[in-house]
C-alpha cells in the first residue's frame, strides 16, 4: 500500500508511458520489418502496455522485477547463501548465457571491469584450482605454484588471489607449519573454501562429499558459472553498499541487461508464412524458438522506451539510491546502445529474423503480462 | 693461440627437436609409462585374494613393494612413476572404503579388474594412435581423427565458398563449438593491428561483440551503395561510427584503429572511409546461402538485401583462419591445436572408458594433460594433419598451465562433441577390423 502514495513510483510509471507513446510514434514512421504484420503486432503490443502497465501501481513491473527476475538473478535477500541458492537454482544451458552477460556486461559498461583482462581466464583457474584437490579447499602456495609466473614477480599472483577471495567471498583459515621442509623455517599456510552454508548448497550436484573418507570431490557439472553465480550473490546482498559492487557503472549495467530481459519477454510471438526460409533453417527450433518484431531494436524505438525501464529496473532493485546513480546522459544512450545487441544466444539472428529462445524466464515474465490482459479482456 | 670450433647448426636452442620423429617419441614417453604400472596393479589385484583387499594395509604393502622396483635414472620420469603409482593405489584404497560395506568384496574387486582393463585399453589406443613412419596413415586414429574433427571445426577446401559451405554444413550441431575454436583464451597477449597484414589473431570477446553489432545493424536499418565490382547492383552498408557508437572512455579505441584489418577478417571492407561493405567474395557466400536476397528496384537495379544469421560472420572469419591456417598468430595456432589434442585425447577416453571409471581423474588430471597433450598438439600440426606451423606451439611449462586452464570452462557443446567422436571412434574400430 505503501507504494500507492510514492510519487517517485508514480513518476516513472509515467515517464515509461510517455515513452511507450514516443515509441509507437516513431514506429509508424519507419518499417524495419520484413514479415507483413510485424509493424503492426508491435505497435499493437506497445498499446497494451500502455494501457495495462500503469495498472493496480504497476502490478506488471512489481511481479516480474520482484518475483521474477530478482529471484532468478539477483535475490533480495540480505542471506549470502540464500541469494547463491536461488541463483543457482536458475541455471539452465540458456539462462547460462544470461547469468555469462551479467558478468561480461559490466566489462563493457566499464573500462576497468571486474572481470575485464586477464581476469576472465582466472575464473577458470579457480575451477581447476578446486578441482584439483580432494577436500575443496585451495592453498595459497598451490595457487602460486599452479598459475605464478616464474618471471614476474610474487605479489602480481598475490594480489590476483586476494582480489578473487574478495570476489567470491571465499573463506580463509591458516596453517601454521614451525619447521617446513626445505628451510626448516616457520611457515603460514592459507587455506580458502566456500563458506560452510554455500557447501551445503554445492553438495550433490557440484560436489561430492565422502565424510568416511574426508574427501569432498568437485563433479563435473562444477564450472565457471557456479563462481559467477557467487559474484552475482556477493553483489546481490551487499547492492546499499555502492563501494562494495563496484559503483555506478555496475548499477547501470545490471538494471539495462535485466530491462532487456523485460522488454525481450513482452515481445508479442510472430507468426511466419509457411514458405519462410526460417522454418527450414537448421539453426531454428520452432518447438523453443519464437520470431519477433525487430523495429523495438531501432535506436530511435528504444531509447525512449529503455530510458524510463532501466529507472524502473533500478528503483525496484536498489531504491532511490540506485535511481540516482543512472546516468542520464549521453553515456546512458550509449549503454542502452550496446546493452540491445547482449544475449545474443538467446536473443539471436536468423537470416535477418529476430528470434527469442524461450527460455524460463521469458517465458515466465510472459505469463504474467498474459494473464493480466486475459483477465481485463474477461472482465 | 687457441681453437674454437665454430658451431654450423644455424637453428636456435630449443627448436632442433621438431621431426616427426623426434615428436612422436616423446609423446610416447610417459604413456609407455604409464601403462605398465595399470597392468602391473592389475597382474597384483587378480593374484590377491578378494578378502585381503579389505584390509587396506595390503594394499599399502605391494605399492611399497612396487616402488623399491624403481630403477628410473631419469628424475622426471621417476617422479611421475611414483605420482602415478601412488594416484592409482590410493584411487583403489577410496574405492574399496567408500564400497565395502554396501557391495561384495568379490565384486569391488572385479570392478577394480575391470576399470583397470578399460584404462588399460584407452592407453593401448593413446600408445598406438600412429605409426612411426606415418604408413596407412588413413587407418590410424591421430590421422582419423584429426580430419574427424577437422571437417567440422576447421574445414578445407579449395575456396573460401566450399570451406564456408562444410563449416556452415555442421553449424546447427557444434556452431559453438566452432565459436570455440576462434576465441582463445589468452586473447589478451594478442595484438589487433599487426604490420603483418596477413597474419590472423584469434576473435577477442571484444571484437566478437563488434561482429554482433555489425550483424545487427545489417539486419536493422542498412544503407544501399553501388557495388563496386558489379555493376547495376547495390550491397547494404554500415556506418562504421555506428559500430563504435556504443563505447565509451574509449574501451573500443584500439579495434576502431584496427577496423580495417578486423573488416577484412569478417569479409567486409571499407567504402569512402566511413561505410562498412561485403566484399565481393562475402556477397557470393551470402546470396547463395540466403543471408543476401535480391530485390528488383523500380529503377531496374538490383538491391541485395541483408538477413545475418548469428553466424554468417563468425564462420566467414573461421573459414579464412583455414584456408589461411600458414598465416595464424602464435596464440591461435596454440590454442586451435590444443583444442584438438584435448578432443581427440578425450574423444579416445570417453570411447574406452566407462564414466563410472574410477581412474578418470588421473586421465584428466593437469599432471597427466601436460605429459600428453604439448606432443599432441605438436603431432596435429604436421602435414598430413592440420598444416600448421608447429614451430609456433610454446614449449614453456608456465604457458602450458595457462592453456590447459580452459579445460575448467568446458561448454556443453564440445561435451556434446566429443560423444560423437567417441562414437566414431567405437565404429571406425569396427570397420577396421573387419578389413
Amino acid at each position: 500500500m505503501a507504494e500507492i502514495q510514492d510519487p517517485t513510483w508514480k513518476e516513472l510509471l509515467q515517464q515509461f508511458k510517455k515513452g511507450l507513446e514516443k515509441a509507437i510514434d516513431e514506429l509508424e514512421k519507419r518499417d524495419a520489418e520484413n514479415i507483413p504484420g510485424a509493424k503492426e503486432a508491435l505497435v499493437q503490443r506497445l498499446n497494451n502496455m500502455k494501457l495495462h502497465f500503469p495498472k493496480n501501481n504497476g502490478d506488471i513491473f512489481i511481479k516480474s522485477i520482484n518475483d521474477k527476475i530478482q529471484n532468478s538473478f539477483f535475490p533480495n535477500t540480505k542471506n549470502f547463501s540464500e541469494a547463491f541458492d536461488k541463483i543457482l537454482k536458475s541455471r539452465t544451458h540458456e539462462q547460462d548465457f544470461i547469468i555469462n552477460e551479467l558478468l561480461n556486461g559490466f566489462v563493457t559498461s566499464k573500462a576497468k571491469a571486474i572481470a575485464s583482462g586477464t581476469q576472465g581466464p582466472i575464473i577458470n583457474r579457480m575451477v581447476e584450482a578446486f578441482s584439483k584437490r580432494n577436500d575443496f579447499h585451495i592453498i595459497d602456495h598451490q595457487f602460486y605454484a599452479m598459475f605464478g609466473d616464474p618471471n614476474k614477480p610474487r605479489h602480481y599472483i598475490k594480489n590476483q588471489l586476494e582480489e578473487l577471495v574478495k570476489m567470491f567471498g571465499l573463506v580463509s583459515k591458516e596453517l601454521v607449519v614451525k619447521k617446513d621442509v626445505r628451510k626448516s623455517e616457520e611457515k603460514v599456510y592459507t587455506f580458502y573454501t566456500f563458506p560452510d552454508d554455500i557447501i551445503e548448497i554445492l553438495e550433490e550436484k557440484y560436489l561430492i562429499i565422502n565424510e568416511e573418507l574426508g574427501y569432498a570431490y568437485v563433479s563435473d557439472a562444477f564450472d565457471r558459472n557456479v563462481f559467477i553465480c557467487m559474484f552475482l550473490a556477493n553483489v546481490s546482498i551487499n547492492r546499499d553498499d555502492l563501494e562494495k559492487i563496484g559503483g555506478s557503472y555496475t548499477i547501470n549495467g545490471i538494471s539495462a541487461i535485466f530491462a532487456l530481459i523485460l522488454l525481450l519477454s513482452f515481445m508479442p510471438k510472430l507468426s511466419v508464412d509457411e514458405t519462410n526460409p526460417i522454418l527450414n533453417d537448421p539453426n531454428f527450433d520452432a518447438d523453443n524458438m519464437s520470431v519477433i518484431p525487430k523495429s523495438w531494436m531501432m535506436r530511435q524505438v528504444l531509447e525512449p522506451l529503455f530510458e524510463p525501464l532501466i529507472k524502473i529496473i533500478a528503483y525496484r532493485l536498489g531504491g532511490g539510491l540506485w535511481l540516482t546513480k543512472i546516468i542520464d546522459s549521453e553515456i546512458n544512450k550509449k549503454i542502452i546502445n550496446q546493452i540491445r545487441f547482449l544475449l545474443k544466444d538467446v536473443n539471436k539472428w536468423i537470416l535477418g529474423e529476430l528470434v527469442r529462445v524461450e527460455i524460463p524466464i521469458f517465458v515466465e515474465i510472459a505469463n504474467i503480462f498474459t494473464e493480466i490482459v486475459v483477465g481485463y479482456d474477461e472482465s | 693461440m687457441s681453437y674454437k670450433k665454430k658451431s654450423t647448426r644455424t637453428a636456435r636452442s630449443g627448436r632442433k627437436r621438431e621431426k616427426w620423429t623426434d615428436i612422436l617419441p616423446r609423446y610416447l614417453t610417459f604413456i609407455s609409462h604409464m601403462r605398465p604400472i595399470l597392468r602391473e596393479t592389475r597382474r597384483k589385484i587378480i593374484e590377491l585374494d578378494a578378502d585381503l583387499l579389505l584390509d587396506i594395509e595390503v594394499l599399502d604393502k605391494i605399492r611399497q613393494e612396487e616402488e623399491k622396483r624403481n630403477i628410473r635414472k631419469v628424475r622426471a620420469l621417476s617422479e611421475f612413476y611414483t605420482m602415478y603409482r601412488s594416484n592409482v593405489y590410493d584411487i583403489i584404497k577410496d574405492f574399496i572404503i567408500k564400497y565395502r560395506e554396501i557391495i561384495p568384496i568379490i565384486d569391488i574387486k572385479d570392478y577394480i579388474i575391470e576399470f583397470l582393463y578399460e584404462s588399460i585399453g584407452a592407453l593401448n589406443v593413446l600408445r598406438h594412435i600412429t605409426n612411426p613412419d606415418e604408413s596407412s596413415l588413413e587407418k590410424t586414429f591421430l590421422y582419423v581423427l584429426t580430419k574427424f574433427i577437422e571437417e567440422r571445426l576447421f574445414s578445407r577446401g579449395r575456396n573460401m565458398i566450399i570451406i564456408y559451405n562444410k563449416l556452415l554444413e555442421y553449424s546447427s550441431d557444434f556452431y559453438e563449438c566452432q565459436r570455440h575454436l576462434l576465441q582463445p583464451h589468452t586473447y589478451y597477449r594478442e595484438k589487433l593491428e599487426r604490420s603483418d597484414y596477413f597474419e590472423i589473431p584469434g576473435m577477442s570477446p571484444k571484437v566478437y561483440r563488434l561482429i554482433n553489432n555489425i550483424t545487427s545493424l545489417y539486419n536493422l536499418d542498412p544503407n544501399f551503395g553501388e557495388f563496386p565490382e558489379r555493376e547495376n547492383q547495390e550491397i547494404p552498408m554500415i556506418l562504421k561510427t555506428e559500430v563504435f557508437n556504443p563505447y565509451i572512455d574509449s574501451i573500443a579505441n584500439a579495434e576502431e584503429e584496427a577496423i580495417n584489418q578486423i573488416a577484412e577478417r569478417i569479409g567486409l571492407r571499407v567504402i569512402d572511409e566511413i561505410f562498412l561493405a561485403p566484399k565481393e567474395d562475402l556477397v557470393d557466400i551470402m546470396l547463395e546461402n540466403n543471408f543476401l536476397r535480391e530485390n528488383k528496384q523500380s529503377d531496374g537495379k538490383i538491391r541485395l538485401l541483408p538477413q545475418l544469421s548469428n553466424e554468417t560472420l563468425i564462420l566467414y572469419y573461421l573459414a579464412l583462419a583455414s584456408q589461411r591456417r600458414g598465416f595464424l598468430s602464435k596464440e591461435f595456432i596454440n590454442w586451435i591445436t590444443m583444442n584438438f589434442a584435448f578432443l581427440i585425447y578425450m574423444g579416445i577416453l570417453k570411447w574406452k572408458l566407462s564414466d563410472q571409471n574410477i581412474f578418470y581423474p588421473i586421465f584428466k588430471d593437469l599432471q597427466t594433460n601436460e605429459k600428453v597433450l604439448p606432443y599432441l598438439m605438436k603431432l596435429v600440426c604436421f602435414p598430413n594433419y592440420l598444416s600448421l606451423d608447429k614451430l609456433k606451439i610454446r614449449d614453456s611449462p608456465q604457458y602450458r598451465k595457462e592453456i590447459f586452464s580452459f579445460i575448467g570452462s568446458q561448454i556443453d557443446n564440445l561435451k556434446e562433441f566429443i560423444n560423437e567422436i567417441a562414437d566414431y571412434c567405437e565404429k571406425f574400430d569396427k570397420e577396421r577390423k573387419n578389413n
